[in-house]
């Protein structure tokens, strides 16, 4: 156990980065589900698929047509499954939809296999981003304060437009109420459409930046759908706040439980979870009071 | 509460005789693919105990499963207990943790549930993995099979196991079926209807979910017990949630909530899943498909759209026959 104040540093900035990631994931997974009671589970495999068309556009035209497509990409694809699946399964109780996006979660890991292989992709980091800057006298990759400003920008302006634009204010009145919304003539489908597709942008975009970290492999969106979920129902289905504290909670414990108690470092979080769900069974920030 | 059809009936003794004659006839292939089935469909019983009669959509059936071959593991290998009393051991110990699930879990519903049944099988997956005890993520081996050679049957003949796992199963299915008859279940039934109802009319709402959860759980570490015997060798893998994802499928592949769909359904389930990976090796794709069509269809699995297609026509005939014979009515609903 060390006491210098530079290793403790290095490890707020390693929870950080986690953080940021997960956040990047769990904001579009909790406003789909806090507007449209919409459980996705296939939301890691839209990750997936991100990091994929990211790794596949960086070998062609390099890293930042991978960051900028791979948004884009998966929003298409967010399309085609809301108004093939998604629209017409809105209805069905929470049961047939998590069954729904489970089928789809196979689905979609055999297809990513077929079109891209078995074999884990690699993404070269463009010169800007490349090596490595010290940080309380410990050099820290640039890349990952890179996640980590993109995840406090994203965050900030996702806030901003919640709270000071039209938009923002339907969205809230949306998950409040979505009934008494759509009274107030907001056209609440066109809504959810919106925030279903941003949302899939930002799995596609989370995929993109976490390609060249991890390897890109068929079964990542697996491995991170579970950190996703905990942090929603850890932070409460359907808020900003959430989201962000329930990433900061996830990726803290996550973090400094495996420097402090490597031996607990994975059941940790779990008991936490179970822990808040007891005591708070709707998660810490829920979007209804 | 819990009836049994004409359909059902029909449908529970085409799958024992076919089981019974795949274990007396089939070679050492078909006998290993028959165990396999008949330890799913234990599982996916226990699973459909508290899907499909309590509302309770668990994620941790798999890892109830894995507690109880681990649990089964520990007591013969480290402890050096006898496989009877360790079996027995094992059925319990998973008992205890699922009632313990069960009531904590009970407070929350839907989406809540789910998480949190799938919190604490990541717990027991993460923790198992880990854990030097019990041999990390290379898992143990060397697990002795009950000895029963007392009345002549030997375990270790593939045959006899497979049999041994089939009475194992009927008597599972007769549990399963009394504890649904029982108060119990009824009271079970009416809280997925009405929860509120029932708790105005008395009734302690989270020990029944709780006691029927503990019950399902002890049927699952049965399902465990027997499949560390099977393989003589647990790794940490059946405790992780896309097992217990897996055989929620199967029990909606199947038919939520009639015990005798998700047996078809694990048998379906295996059979398939042999044959289409010796076509291709992309068998989720195959299952995904088939999953998202089958929940889209709105039928309630394989066993539920036969119900819906021809047991009312098999009934109807059927008490049209006993009517002729015997003024007495046959009780007709479902």
């Amino acid at each position: 156990m060390s006491l210098d104040p530079g290793f403790w540093a290095l490890q707020t900035l390693n929870a950080l980065q986690l953080s940021m990631l997960l956040f990047l994931l769990s904001i579009g997974l909790t406003v789909i589900f806090g507007l449209m009671h919409f459980v996705n589970l296939a939301h890691g495999s839209l990750y997936a698929l991100g990091a994929y068309v990211a790794a596949a556009a960086a070998t062609v035209g390099g890293y930042w047509t991978g960051f900028f497509l791979a948004p884009v990409a998966v929003a298409g694809l967010g399309i085609l499954l809301y108004s093939g699946l998604i629209r017409r399964m809105r209805k069905s109780g929470p049961m047939a939809q998590v069954l729904v996006t489970f089928g789809l979660i196979f689905a979609l890991l055999d297809l990513t296999r077929i079109v891209w292989g078995d074999i884990a992709l690699a993404i070269e980091l463009p010169a800007l981003l490349d090596g490595r800057v010290s940080v309380f006298g410990i050099g820290y990759p640039v890349y990952r304060l890179f996640i980590i400003a993109l995840g406090l920008a994203i965050f900030t302006a996702l806030a901003m437009v919640l709270k000071r634009t039209q938009i923002g204010a339907m969205i809230r009145a949306g998950v409040d109420n979505d009934a008494m919304a759509a009274c107030l003539g907001i056209n609440v489908e066109r809504l959810f459409f919106i925030v279903f597709c941003v949302g899939c942008a930002l799995a596609g975009l989370a995929g993109a930046v976490a390609a060249p970290l991890l390897s890109v492999t068929p079964d990542m969106g697996l491995q991170i759908l579970i950190p996703t979920l905990i942090v929603i129902v850890i932070g409460g289905l359907g808020s900003l706040q959430g989201a962000i504290a329930g990433s900061l909670i996830f990726g803290f414990v996550q973090t400094f439980g495996a420097v402090l108690a490597p031996q607990l470092a994975s059941v940790l979080i779990y008991a936490l979870l179970a822990a808040v769900l007891v005591i708070r069974p709707m998660g810490l920030f829920p979007a209804k009071g | 509460m819990f009836q049994h059809t004409a359909l059902r009936y029909t449908a529970l003794i085409l799958l024992a005789a076919g089981a019974f004659a795949q274990a007396v006839t089939a070679g050492y292939f078909g006998l290993e693919v028959l165990t396999e089935i008949l330890l799913l469909a234990m599982l996916v019983l226990a699973l459909d105990m508290v899907a499909g009669f309590g509302g309770m959509v668990s994620l941790c059936h798999g890892a109830l499963m894995g507690l109880g071959a681990y649990a089964y593991a520990i007591l013969t290998t480290k402890a050096g207990i006898a496989p009877p009393v360790a079996m027995a051991g094992a059925i319990a110990i998973t008992g205890v943790a699922a009632w313990v699930i069960g009531a904590i879990g009970a407070r929350s519903h839907g989406i809540y549930f789910i998480m949190a049944t799938l919190a604490f099988g990541q717990m027991a997956y993460s923790y198992v993995f880990e854990a030097p005890l019990f041999g990390g993520d290379d898992g143990m081996g060397g697990i002795p099979r009950l000895d029963l050679t007392l009345i002549g049957l030997d375990l270790n003949d593939s045959r006899s196991f497979a049999l041994f796992c089939l009475l194992l199963l009927a008597a599972s299915y007769g549990a399963a079926v009394l504890i649904l008859r029982s108060g119990l279940g009824r009271s079970l039934i009416g809280v997925m209807h009405n929860e509120q109802r029932m708790r105005a009319l008395g009734l302690t709402v989270w020990r029944i979910k709780a006691d029927v959860f503990g019950l399902s759980g002890m049927i699952a570490g049965l399902a465990g017990a027997l499949a560390a015997q099977h393989v003589m060798y647990i790794s940490p893998g059946p405790l992780a949630w896309t097992v217990s994802g897996e055989a929620l499928v199967v029990v909606i592949l199947g038919g939520l909530g009639t015990l005798v769909g998700p047996m078809i359904g694990a048998a379906a389930f295996v059979v398939l899943k042999h044959e289409v990976s010796n076509v291709t090796s992309y068998w989720h794709l195959v299952v995904g498909v088939l999953l998202i069509a089958v929940v889209m269809s709105r039928a309630n699995g394989l066993f539920g759209w036969i119900e819906a297609r021809w047991g009312a026509r098999l009934e109807r005939r059927l008490s049209d026959l006993t009517r002729k014979s015997d003024a007495e009515e046959v009780p007709t609903d479902a």
